[in-house]
């Protein structure tokens, strides 16, 4: 193996075959970064090692969104001339840009009901929710040790509580019921005098179930804890309101909207006064809640996006849930053994979480080239491990391996949804061919009852 | 001055017609399937939703609107044509 290794890279060096397309390239000095094409016009894309006719159609808008031709108009001058830093005082650039920096603040603190003044902008959702969840807990660190959050929140919200346990706060991971919902009681009863932070995401990722925010909100007022929100994939989507919800600190997202990817939003309440410990110092940008360069063509550009979001809500929602419709019906009217994960009746409609049952997940994904869509969420998307999320719904292990997240947006057409359905119910129907668990399943045996032997 | 300005505003029912001609036009040209079919349907749900407008007042402000998007339509087409990807997407495919 390894000698042959060798033998290649030693016939490489010496072969002068390869001499004249490293010259070729050496022209053009953005060359290096292009490995290789990939896009033959004539016979469609190539890429690992996978021949599709043409770009796949988009259901994976959880994953991210692609950016509205309007979003990228706005953004497009301060790419161009108007490249001023926003912090710069003493001319023009600066001044123009710190005044579409304000006006950008403005357009997003309208969309969720909150003032400009408590709105920072960040790197994008993962970075609000760390600076919520580790920021809060270290700047109240002497009488607060204590931490609620859900087993179904999104990796960068366990992962900073998980940091926390290390050193030594206490965590409280809630359960959820089988439809995604959290237990208002348990969550009542979790609250402790030292805890000092409830974290609840307002729309799931990967199943997209709405939590009872109001509710959640109004208890954590009762006990007088702050509460946060990874709100990322509720923005634009359903209506959000900070004083309804009771939020002191929320996490917003550029590009689920959209808008640009590398840009979000932090809402941190003013009255009563919600304070951090920030987790970049450096030139005091923020309020000194996030220092660094605010980037002005990005925070434009998610203004824009909360601006268009508030305008057509409404139009968008009424469009989604119809394609939502089209989407389960569609499949449910051709295939049997179809399960929605996640409430169907307190769920954001542009995600649809299915598992197909007797069929392997990763083989339906494979087959599924044409069609982009994922599994469970993107971070996560790459390992076989089934979803936490669809384990702690208390899913079965094969079902949570079936699963498959369609999701729809603002540019998903009806032939789209009508080529998924199509395209999905034929690689069901010829994996379940080949099942053996779908042959005994519709002989009457139970699956679950099988004794799988050990290896 | 409102009322001036609003009867210096208020488009014909050409004006309109022409106006979401132009704007089907421009969508048209877009290179992205997805982005060329929503800005069709949006400009004919858009003109389909105000099409009862009444005041005039309304009536020109949407209007106006409708030319800013137009012109939004016509620079984002040009740009999206210089980076058109060479492979279509699969929706654009004859099978």
């Amino acid at each position: 193996m390894m000698a042959s290794k060798l033998l290649a890279s030693a016939l490489r060096r010496a072969s002068p075959a390869t001499a004249p397309p490293l010259l070729r390239r050496r022209l053009l000095s953005t060359a290096a970064a292009v490995a290789e094409p990939y896009e033959d016009s004539s016979s469609g894309v190539v890429m690992k090692g996978v021949r599709i006719a043409g770009r796949p159609l988009y259901l994976d808008m959880q994953a991210t969104s692609p950016v509205d031709p309007r979003v990228l108009d706005s953004m497009l001058p301060f790419y161009l001339h108007r490249y001023g830093n926003p912090h710069s005082r003493t001319h023009l650039y600066g001044w123009e840009s710190d005044q579409a920096v304000e006006s950008a603040r403005s357009q997003v603190a309208a969309l969720v009901g909150a003032s400009p003044k408590e709105i920072v902008f960040t790197s994008g959702a993962t970075e609000s929710n760390n600076i919520s969840v580790k920021g809060v807990m270290h700047f109240y660190r002497d009488k607060k040790r204590h931490v609620i959050t859900t087993q179904t929140e999104h990796k960068c919200v366990l992962d900073s509580c998980r940091h926390l346990q290390q050193e030594g706060f206490d965590i409280t991971y809630l359960p959820v019921s089988p439809d995604g919902i959290v237990d208002l009681e348990r969550l009542r009863s979790a609250i402790r005098p030292d805890t000092g932070l409830v974290s609840v995401m307002a729309v799931n990722n990967e199943i997209g179930v709405i939590q009872p925010m109001e509710e959640i909100g109004r208890i954590c007022k009762e006990f007088n804890v702050p509460f946060h929100t990874d709100a990322a994939q509720a923005l634009g989507k359903i209506p959000i309101d900070v004083e309804k919800w009771n939020v002191s600190l929320m996490s917003l997202s550029g590009h689920k909207i959209y808008g640009p990817k590398g840009i979000g939003a932090l809402y941190m309440r003013r009255r009563p006064r919600i304070r951090v410990e920030p987790q970049m110092n450096g030139g005091g940008q923020e309020r000194g809640i996030r220092s660094g360069t605010v980037p002005t063509p990005l925070v434009v550009g998610m203004g824009a996006a909360c601006e268009l979001a508030m305008k057509e809500m409404e139009y968008d929602h009424r469009r989604i849930s119809a394609l939502q419709e089209r989407l389960l019906n569609g499949i449910r009217g051709k295939i049997d053994g179809v399960v929605v994960n996640g409430s169907m009746e307190r769920r954001y409609t542009g995600n649809l979480n299915l598992s197909f049952a007797y069929v392997e997940g990763e083989s339906l994904l494979m087959g599924l080239k044409e069609v982009a869509v994922s599994s469970g969420s993107a971070c996560t998307s790459a390992s076989l491990e089934p979803s936490y999320v669809l384990r702690a719904l208390g899913v079965d292990e094969d079902m949570a391996h079936t699963s498959i997240r369609y999701g729809i947006g603002r540019f998903t057409t009806e032939e789209e949804i009508d080529r998924a359905v199509e395209l999905t119910v034929q690689q069901v129907e010829k994996l379940r061919e080949m099942s053996p668990l779908y042959e005994m399943a519709r002989a009457g045996v139970d699956i679950k009852s099988i004794q799988w032997a050990q290896h | 001055m409102a009322s001036s300005a609003a009867a210096a505003a208020a488009p014909s029912k050409l004006e309109v017609l022409a106006l979401l001609r132009s704007l089907l036009r421009t969508a048209g040209g877009f290179h992205d399937y997805n982005v060329r079919e929503y800005t069709k349907r949006r400009a004919l749900d858009g003109f389909r939703h105000n099409k009862d407008l009444a005041d005039p007042s309304a009536v020109a402000a949407a209007f106006s609107d409708g030319k800013s998007q137009l012109e939004v339509a016509k620079r984002q087409a040009i740009v999206y044509s210089l980076y058109a990807p060479e492979v279509k997407n699969v929706m654009e495919l004859k099978r």
